[in-house]
């Protein structure tokens, strides 16, 4: 089954540093609004393949940014996904 | 409806020495960027999720980096915007200021600082001691040294005078401050895109700016940098586009000061005058600045009667002189100024009583001229040429 990764912010500021920070980067992403299975301070998400996950989150962090969460989500159109909360040991 | 200014006509018919009060003219794209963003921003930053939105989240965020690599901020999260400077000093001085703090503030500060600061003090919340002036602007020192107090939170200075352009020595007054533990707030009103500031470098705690004097930009644009670790209170609540569900403001920044919808069009605009001025370089706006100043004071020197204020040295005033003429109505020669040469100045007590008072001007106040990067000598060669017209009528 496909699935996707989401990455949330605590702000706006931070979605679009995440954004401008990736750009430069060789991992392919897109801001959406968050799911709404999704719990969020800001309204905006960065999705992403999975198995870049761990990388991108890597990269944001090195760059001083503020992340709330990290999920997997099944893509399974409009109906409401199941969601994992995904937790990375420090 | 018929637009006032469309009936005015055009300011080129006008020689412009106003600039401390807001700059003319502005580079081209200041005046196009907030028209594009109003036609085609269909969204509101942080709220909704298409891609609009996006869009106008991300003229905010580079409306945010550019004042930061102005000002040498690391993080522009710590950049938040506000309407003007004043908007920006009441937010500082209100969110960081509570019961019982002592604050020190110099007799050059501008209304924008001292209101604030005399409501806090009226209510009971603050006292505070004013550091006086020299006759030419520069605080006393020796006299600052010696004002501390076991609660003094706060230090608050004007980088260069709205009256007489006269430049604070900022590190000497910083590192004072800092031997004490107190803050400092910067008023960069005056001095933000035509002088370097490096909030890094002089290790600022605020700074208040505004975007429609030295940063070319559009009116209503301004703003505050807070230094990290420092969390002020916010002045205003309400919509962030963030944690909707709870019923208390954000506390990260930028969101925990920036409360309802900001002024994307002017930001447009201001992304546009930081850009002129990344281009131009800060080093070359003030070596123009520092040379069209030294000229004007030079030219004005030269006229009988008239009587001129702050440092000589252009190299320690931002782009100001102010005047007065023996025996006449400084607003007299405004009007005058105006009517029969088409020049525009400012007169008067430009909002800041204590300074007037420092330089022996109160109540009746100054001429100020403030010619700006795009002024050129010609410009000046007029000016000084109906100021020596006026001041023949005056004297006979």
């Amino acid at each position: 089954m496909a699935e996707s990764c989401y990455i949330t912010f605590p702000t706006t500021y931070y979605a679009i540093r995440a954004e401008s920070v990736l750009k430069t980067q060789p991992y392919s992403f897109k801001m959406i609004p968050v799911p709404r299975s999704i719990s969020s301070s800001c309204g905006t998400a960065m999705r992403c393949h999975c198995e870049d996950l761990a990388a991108i989150r890597e990269i944001l962090l090195q760059n001083s940014l503020e992340l709330e969460g990290f999920y997997r989500l099944e893509e399974i159109g409009l109906r409401v996904p199941e969601v994992e909360e995904i937790h990375f040991d420090q | 409806m018929i637009n006032d200014f469309e009936q005015a006509g055009n300011c080129n018919s006008n020689l412009y020495f106003d600039n401390a009060a807001t700059s003319w003219p502005k580079p081209e794209a200041v005046y196009k960027a907030p028209e594009i963003q109003m036609r085609q921003g269909c969204g509101n930053p942080g709220r909704s999720g298409h891609t609009r939105t996006l869009e106008a989240d991300r003229l905010v965020y580079r409306a945010r980096e550019a004042v930061a690599g102005l000002f040498r901020v690391a993080d522009p999260s710590r950049i938040i915007f506000a309407l003007n400077a004043t908007d920006a000093l009441n937010i500082a001085l209100k969110g960081c200021l509570g019961k019982g703090d002592h604050v020190l503030y110099t007799s050059m500060e501008h209304n924008s600082v001292l209101r604030p600061l005399g409501t806090l003090r009226r209510d009971g919340v603050i006292t505070t001691t004013l550091i006086p002036c020299s006759e030419t602007g520069f605080p006393d020192l020796d006299f600052l040294e010696e004002a501390y107090r076991a609660d003094t939170r706060l230090l608050v200075i004007n980088h260069a005078s709205n009256v007489t352009g006269t430049i604070a020595p900022l590190q000497k007054m910083i590192q004072s401050a800092h031997r004490r533990g107190v803050m400092v707030l910067l008023d960069a009103a005056q001095t933000a895109g035509t002088i370097e500031i490096d909030t890094g470098a002089l290790e600022l705690d605020l700074l208040a700016f505004t975007g429609h004097k030295g940063l070319l930009g559009p009116t209503g644009t301004g703003g505050l940098y807070v230094k990290k670790g420092l969390n002020l209170k916010p002045l205003r609540e309400g919509g962030t586009g963030s944690q909707s569900e709870i019923d208390l403001h954000p506390e990260s920044m930028p969101e925990r000061l920036e409360a309802g919808t900001l002024n994307n069009a002017g930001l447009a605009g201001l992304i546009e005058g930081l850009a002129f001025i990344e281009q131009t370089g800060i080093a070359a706006i003030r070596e123009h600045e520092v040379e069209i100043r030294a000229y004007l004071y030079q030219q004005l020197q030269a006229i009988s009667g008239i009587r001129l204020y702050g440092p000589a040295d252009p190299g320690s005033a931002s782009c100001i002189v102010s005047f007065t003429l023996d025996n006449t109505d400084c607003g007299e020669i405004g009007y005058i100024l105006e009517n029969n040469y088409g020049i525009l100045c400012r007169t008067g007590l430009h909002c800041a009583p204590l300074a007037h008072k420092a330089i022996h001007t109160f109540p009746t106040g100054t001429v100020r001229l403030s010619p700006g990067y795009f002024t050129t000598r010609a410009d000046i060669d007029y000016l000084t040429g109906a100021l020596r017209d006026i001041a023949k009528l005056a004297a006979g």
